[in-house]
């Protein structure tokens, strides 16, 4: 049996035999996202729920602004509720719908329209600029551990060893996505986009998963090694426009397309795009899928996604333990819609007992 | 490499690990006041008698699964440890579906907040102890075990016999005594 310390060590000496990356490669369209035109999409999420006990829903809305590339518009909403507001997570601002329906509603259903704007966003890795500290109160918060991100013990151990020998944040960071991205891979059975129990996986070893997993694991191991960073939960709105079919909405139907990306803050640049998760879907899904390492569209995405990413994906907030308003019930992250009937949560990832849909559409006019 | 990788942390998660298994030193037990999962609760005093395996788990967690079915066979052995299932954080939607497909045997208790799983100090999943019949602390693992393998059984074993005046179990700290 392989145990998971002798595990950790195979993933080591598979960093070292990576190849690097190369520059010239063949591809349609050269992943390489830059800032450019804001694009604006609208993304209408409907819920249908059973009438089997009083009800009440919490749909995302989109609450990151930053405005290098993603710039939230109105919310829209039409519903049969008998209460409707945009509810805010206290800590980390996360916005949400909050609906209640009364007792005894035959069809309750909302449906929720949500513009924002968004690009390309790049950072120049060998330009280090002049740009404002983090606030404490910032930095003290996307430092901390979380229900599930400890950032101590087995967590800490890990990336410490990732990172050995690395003196700056950047290059502590990046060795900590390349052990992620060499040690870590897409699991397609699991549901949804994972739970992120960082310990756990640490633990067992089994470092398998989808984005809510690896990229947690990314933002833990970064965190316990004294640097800034965060998940942002969100959805793919768009196809590829760099021809990766695997790294964008396959229609204007995104019901399942729900992604989380991570951030890390560096001094000299602000925060900075990475996701090593979306690594890994390369890696397992483009077509023609299980791709070698060494395949010009994984050593791309490898290249790329620390440092950047393509404006087709809607972050909708960075929150983790987020209590449901007028419940008693906390969701890890608030990346799909919840609700509870009869005051029993439903399970947001069977669609047998939760009827949602999500559409997405590019507005052009 | 993915593959290969793969493969590895696969058996890696499935194996037995017996001797993981290891003493389990302490007073006093945590607290486990949960409600069932479509069941009247229980607590550990009614198990009193026999050893009790409590057992974290989740379903999202590759190596509970198989561990799971491990469990329900060890459960209908003779002179089997009572076992609770200890679910961390999932919704009860979600477990009637899993465990529609996967009945067992023994009850499944409800730590959605995940305060048990903190008062245990379970930092990962799955985690699972063993208290003797007098519920008092004995063994504990932190891996995945086949809980039907010779060097379980072994261990289960070692557990001392029942005693004449049992202690009582748990408390937090600075609780005072019943």
């Amino acid at each position: 049996m392989i145990s998971r310390r002798d595990m950790l060590k195979t993933g080591a000496a598979a960093v070292a035999a990576l190849p690097a990356p190369r520059l010239a490669f063949a591809q349609d369209v050269p992943f390489a996202p830059k800032p450019g035109a804001w694009r604006n999409f609208a993304v209408t999420t409907r819920l249908e729920l059973p009438a089997t006990g009083k009800a009440q829903a919490w749909i995302p809305l989109p609450s990151v602004r930053e405005d290098e590339w993603i710039k939230p518009g109105r919310n829209a909403w039409q519903t049969n509720a008998v209460s409707v507001e945009v509810a805010r997570d206290p800590k980390y601002g996360a916005e949400m719908l909050h609906v209640i329906f009364k007792d005894g509603e035959t069809e309750p259903s909302v449906e929720v329209s949500s513009r924002f704007a968004l690009r390309d966003r790049a950072e120049d890795l060998a330009a280090k600029g002049s740009v404002p500290a983090l606030g404490d109160a910032e930095r003290k918060l996307y430092l901390e551990a979380t229900e599930l991100m400890p950032t101590d013990g087995i967590v800490k151990e890990t990336a410490e060893k990732a990172a050995a020998g690395k003196g700056s944040d950047i290059d502590k960071a990046r060795a900590i996505y390349e052990w992620v991205v060499a040690n870590t891979f897409r699991d397609a059975k699991t549901r949804g986009c994972g739970t992120g129990d960082v310990a756990s996986m640490l633990r067992t070893g089994n470092l398998s998963g989808k984005c809510a997993d690896l990229n947690a694991l990314y933002v833990a191991l970064v965190r316990s090694v004294g640097i800034p960073a965060r998940d942002i939960y969100g959805i793919r709105v768009a196809p590829s426009k760099f021809g990766y079919k695997s790294l964008g909405a396959g229609s204007e139907i995104v019901t399942k397309a729900q992604h989380c990306r991570a951030e890390i803050w560096l001094e000299g640049y602000a925060w900075v795009a990475t996701d090593p998760a979306d690594v890994r879907k390369v890696v397992l899904e483009e077509p023609p899928g299980n791709n070698a390492v060494d395949t010009p569209k994984v050593v791309a995405a490898r290249q790329v996604l620390f440092g950047a990413w393509e404006g087709n994906w809607l972050g909708y907030n960075v929150a983790h333990d987020v209590a449901l308003p007028g419940s008693k019930h906390k969701v890890g992250f608030l990346m799909y819609p919840q609700a509870e009937v009869a005051g029993a949560l439903l399970d947001c990832l069977d669609p047998d007992t939760f009827k949602y849909s999500i559409r997405s559409a590019e507005i052009t006019a | 490499m993915a593959p290969l990788l793969a493969l590895a942390l696969l058996c890696g998660a499935a194996s037995a690990r017996a001797d993981s298994l290891k003493p389990w030193a302490g007073d006093w037990l945590p607290p486990l006041a949960l409600d069932r999962l479509d069941g009247p609760p229980i607590g550990l005093d009614a198990l009193r008698g026999r050893p009790v395996i409590v057992h974290f788990f989740a379903t999202w967690c590759a190596p509970c699964i198989e561990e799971m079915a491990s469990l329900n066979a060890l459960a209908v052995t003779p002179a089997a440890p009572a076992i609770l299932a200890v679910d961390v954080g999932e919704v009860e939607a979600r477990l009637r579906n899993f465990f529609g497909d996967r009945p067992v045997s023994f009850p499944i208790l409800l730590d959605r907040d995940r305060a048990a799983m903190k008062a245990w100090k379970v930092e990962g999943l799955p985690t699972s102890f063993v208290l003797d019949r007098e519920l008092k602390p004995a063994l504990r693992t932190e891996e995945p075990l086949d809980w039907t393998s010779p060097a379980v059984a072994a261990a289960l074993a070692t557990l001392p016999p029942q005693a004449a005046s049992p202690i009582q179990p748990t408390r937090e700290k600075g609780e005072t005594p019943r």
